[in-house]
């Protein structure tokens, strides 16, 4: 059973924004999946540029410099893959636990619905960026840091979504048809109700990636992040320290901004056109 | 007073009303019968151009003269509800949950300036004037269908329309909401334009009757004769739909001698917090013996159906299926479902969107772990419930599929596993009447054939008396009255079970 039917692609391509959200999407992934083939590590090694620090945009280096004379083009296209990587497996992890615990409270009611949501309410309630940055404080130094981090401070609104949901459908008259029949849980929540959670969790994740990937800029610009890996997060936070400001460098801080700005915004653009798709008009 | 000369609505390219033609005249009372879908909404909608935009409207509508197509906006606002008013379908739901009713009856008088006091308009519809105060939520059903005719003669139209306005409602309510409607038609010489699907219904209030099928009035003539002697094959299906009570031939049962237990309820009781919904109730259901569970909405039946089937856990009182008692669950629960199916009222809602047909009534088969012949048994349930040839049907969607369908898929689901009672709960009630009597006729002869008890909940004695054994009578959670359905239904012994049959209508 496919969850985005046939027609469900071609209304998806039917919404403009939706279609030029994915395409940045694209080209942004297929920019990460390169990058690494065509930069070699001399590039970007410090003991090693040639060129000089600080050289505003031109022909040799297209984004100009850093201060360390390495070109931000290809800084840009370094740190494009990490900040993905991070976005998407921070808002996998965040939608998964979120799924989880929206299914099971949905659910089983009670008891152990009351323990989640009281979880839940907790999460809710600490500002995200601040435990982010205990949770990163804390933990070692890494890339898994960050995205444990970003993932288990951003769940509790999906949890609250899917709870909802799951909710609508169990009292819906076919759920108690196949209790009737003699289904148990798992066959109440395999067959009836995580297909129609499914298509709002895509959603989901998909606007949940752009907020992690926001989450890990921040992070990366107040220097938690992962030291040993570039990311655009990480860039902003370079130019910042290294003075790009009063050297009046705007090539080295808005490239890492706008790209910023333009994923968030096409993951954002893609998810609410996923959203107006899979709602069912019922 | 009311013309319509060759109306023809079109919704885009599909024509729901076609070639209409109609008169109404002051004190002439009107029945528009109909199946869901054939227009006979959209025609009374169009007399106050209450049609949303996407419309087209041909033909005349004359009201008083006036054609309403042509009217000025002004001109339209003054004519709805001073010469013309609605009582709308489903007065729960046409009301506004935070006015007080006495505001929103008030509410057309103030806004066309007209004379009219709450309190008199409350106390011709038989309600106490304080009741002005309430809140809809505070009413019941038959109190909030009374304010809105209350609400309809506001402005004191000469024209009443009334959609479907006691479907929602309790035989017992249902006579009192049309016996306030009579009399008011009656006392102040009013036109009545009246809609439902149940000719019973219309032939309790209206002196004519016309009948619409697709869109086009195939019959239409003095109430009594058309349902004495129908002309067109569809009124006939129509009344044949509507049972009556006492009548030989709309008993479809063959009388049969009382067959061995199968299922036996002893002293069952369920408690809803502080509210017993079911008081110690005593039930057997035979080997293929069809028992009919009556009583009005609230009378607890919904709640002993799911008890007997296990979704709820009885306060106490037990539930014995062949012999050995009903466990609260585990394995042996499981095992007594494979026996004892359910129906539900409403298939559109009873299946999952997402599913077809095929896994729809396969389900049962792998909730049960039987994965041999899958194909082979769901083919055969789906024979069984006369969807012919299965491999038409497999691959639907629910949404592809007509209620009378769905409602056989939802019986296949059940048959898959070959069950020895059906809990049916008001199997037939949202199903079209043409539909209803195939359903009706599915029961009885799976009965027949494979020997399958069933257990119909319903509120519709009418339904009782075609195809049940016996009748027990449910009545604020205890079983007032049971026995065999002539005893019951001809000879009522109890208060209440009397004032059932009383009110139900007369054709």
């Amino acid at each position: 059973m496919s969850v985005v039917s046939r027609p469900g692609v071609a209304r998806l391509l039917s919404h403009r924004a939706g279609v030029a959200g994915a395409a940045v999407l694209v080209a942004a992934g297929v920019l990460a999946a390169l990058a690494p083939l065509f930069i070699s590590d001399e590039t970007l090694d410090v003991t090693r540029v040639t060129a000089a620090a600080w050289q505003g945009p031109g022909a040799d280096h297209w984004l100009g410099t850093d201060h360390a004379g390495r070109s931000v083009a290809l800084l840009m296209a370094q740190g494009a893959g990490t900040s993905l990587l991070v976005g998407l497996s921070a808002a996998v992890l965040a939608v998964g636990i979120g799924t989880l615990v929206g299914v099971l409270s949905g659910h089983f009611g009670g008891w152990l619905a009351g323990a989640l949501l009281r979880v839940t309410d907790f999460f809710l309630v600490l500002p995200a960026l601040v435990l982010a940055i205990a949770l990163s404080t804390v933990l070692p130094r890494g890339l898994g840091t960050i995205v444990l981090a970003i993932g288990l401070t951003s769940w509790p609104s999906t949890a609250r979504m899917v709870r909802a949901q799951t909710l609508a459908i169990e009292a819906r008259p076919f759920v108690e048809r196949a209790r009737a029949l003699g289904g148990g849980h798992a066959h109440v929540i395999g067959r009836h109700v995580l297909p129609s959670v499914v298509p709002l969790v895509l959603v989901n994740t998909t606007l949940a990636v752009a907020s992690a990937i926001v989450a890990e800029s921040t992070l990366a610009f107040l220097g938690l992040g992962d030291p040993t890996r570039i990311s655009w997060g990480a860039l902003l936070h370079q130019a910042q320290l290294h003075g790009a400001v009063p050297q009046r460098a705007w090539w080295y801080l808005l490239p890492p901004g706008l790209a910023i700005v333009a994923v968030v915004l096409a993951f954002t653009l893609v998810g609410r056109a996923l959203e107006a798709v899979v709602t069912p008009k019922r | 007073m009311l013309e319509l000369k060759n109306l023809t609505v079109h919704y885009g390219h599909k024509r729901v009303v076609h070639d209409v033609d109609l008169t109404l005249a002051p004190g002439q009372t009107l029945g528009l019968a109909g199946e869901s879908g054939s227009g006979k909404s959209t025609l009374a909608m169009s007399v106050l151009r209450l049609l949303p935009k996407t419309a087209r409207v041909d033909g005349e509508i004359l009201l008083d003269g006036e054609d309403v197509r042509t009217m000025a906006w002004g001109r339209l606002r003054a004519v709805r509800w001073a010469s013309a008013s609605v009582v709308f379908q489903g007065a729960m739901h046409s009301l506004n949950p935070v006015h007080r009713v006495g505001d929103q009856i008030a509410e057309p008088i103030r806004l066309h300036g007209t004379t009219g006091s709450v309190a008199d308009l409350l106390d011709q519809v038989e309600l106490p004037g304080d009741k002005a105060r309430a809140y809809p939520h505070e009413l019941s059903g038959g109190q909030k269908q009374r304010v809105m005719i209350a609400m309809a003669l506001a402005c004191g139209p000469r024209l009443v329309i009334a959609d479907e306005p006691t479907t929602a409602l309790d035989v017992v309510v249902q006579a009192q909401v049309l016996a306030v409607l009579q009399r008011l038609v009656a006392e102040q010489d009013l036109g009545l334009l009246m809609i439902s699907h149940d000719l019973s219904v219309l032939a309790e209030t209206c002196d004519d009757l016309a009948v619409m099928q697709a869109g086009e009035i195939v019959e239409r003539g003095r109430t009594r004769e058309v349902i004495a002697n129908p002309r067109h094959p569809h009124t006939a299906a129509l009344t044949a739909a509507f049972p009556v009570i006492g009548d030989p031939a709309h008993r479809w049962a063959d009388p049969r001698p009382t067959p061995p237990p199968l299922l036996q309820v002893r002293d069952l009781r369920v408690n809803y917090g502080r509210t017993r919904a079911v008081d110690g109730v005593d039930l057997t259901v035979g080997h293929g013996e069809i028992v009919a569970l009556v009583g009005q909405s609230g009378s607890g039946k919904t709640t002993l159906a799911r008890t007997i089937m296990g979704l709820r856990t009885p306060s106490s009182g037990r539930v014995i299926f062949d012999g050995s008692e009903v466990p609260r669950g585990g394995r042996a629960l499981k095992a007594v479902r494979r026996q004892v199916q359910l129906v539900l009222q409403d298939p559109s809602s009873a299946l999952n969107p997402r599913h077809r047909v095929f896994d729809a009534v396969a389900e049962a088969l792998r909730v049960h772990g039987l994965r041999e012949d899958e194909e082979a048994l769901v083919t055969a349930a789906v024979e069984r419930a006369e969807l012919r040839p299965a491999s038409l049907y497999l691959d639907a969607l629910p949404h592809e599929l007509s209620g009378g369908q769905q409602q056989r898929v939802v019986i296949a689901g059940a048959l898959v596993l070959g069950p020895r009672l059906l809990v049916a709960d008001e199997p037939v009630a949202s199903l079209d009447a043409s539909v209803r009597g195939e359903i009706v006729a599915l029961l009885l002869r799976l009965r027949t054939e494979l020997g399958l008890a069933s257990l119909i909940i319903t509120h519709d004695l009418g339904l009782a008396w075609q195809i049940a054994d016996r009748v027990a009578v449910m009545h604020q959670g205890k079983i007032v009255e049971q026995g065999s359905v002539e005893e019951v239904l001809l000879t009522p012994s109890h208060d209440y079970t009397r004032a059932l049959v009383r009110a139900v209508p007369r054709v």
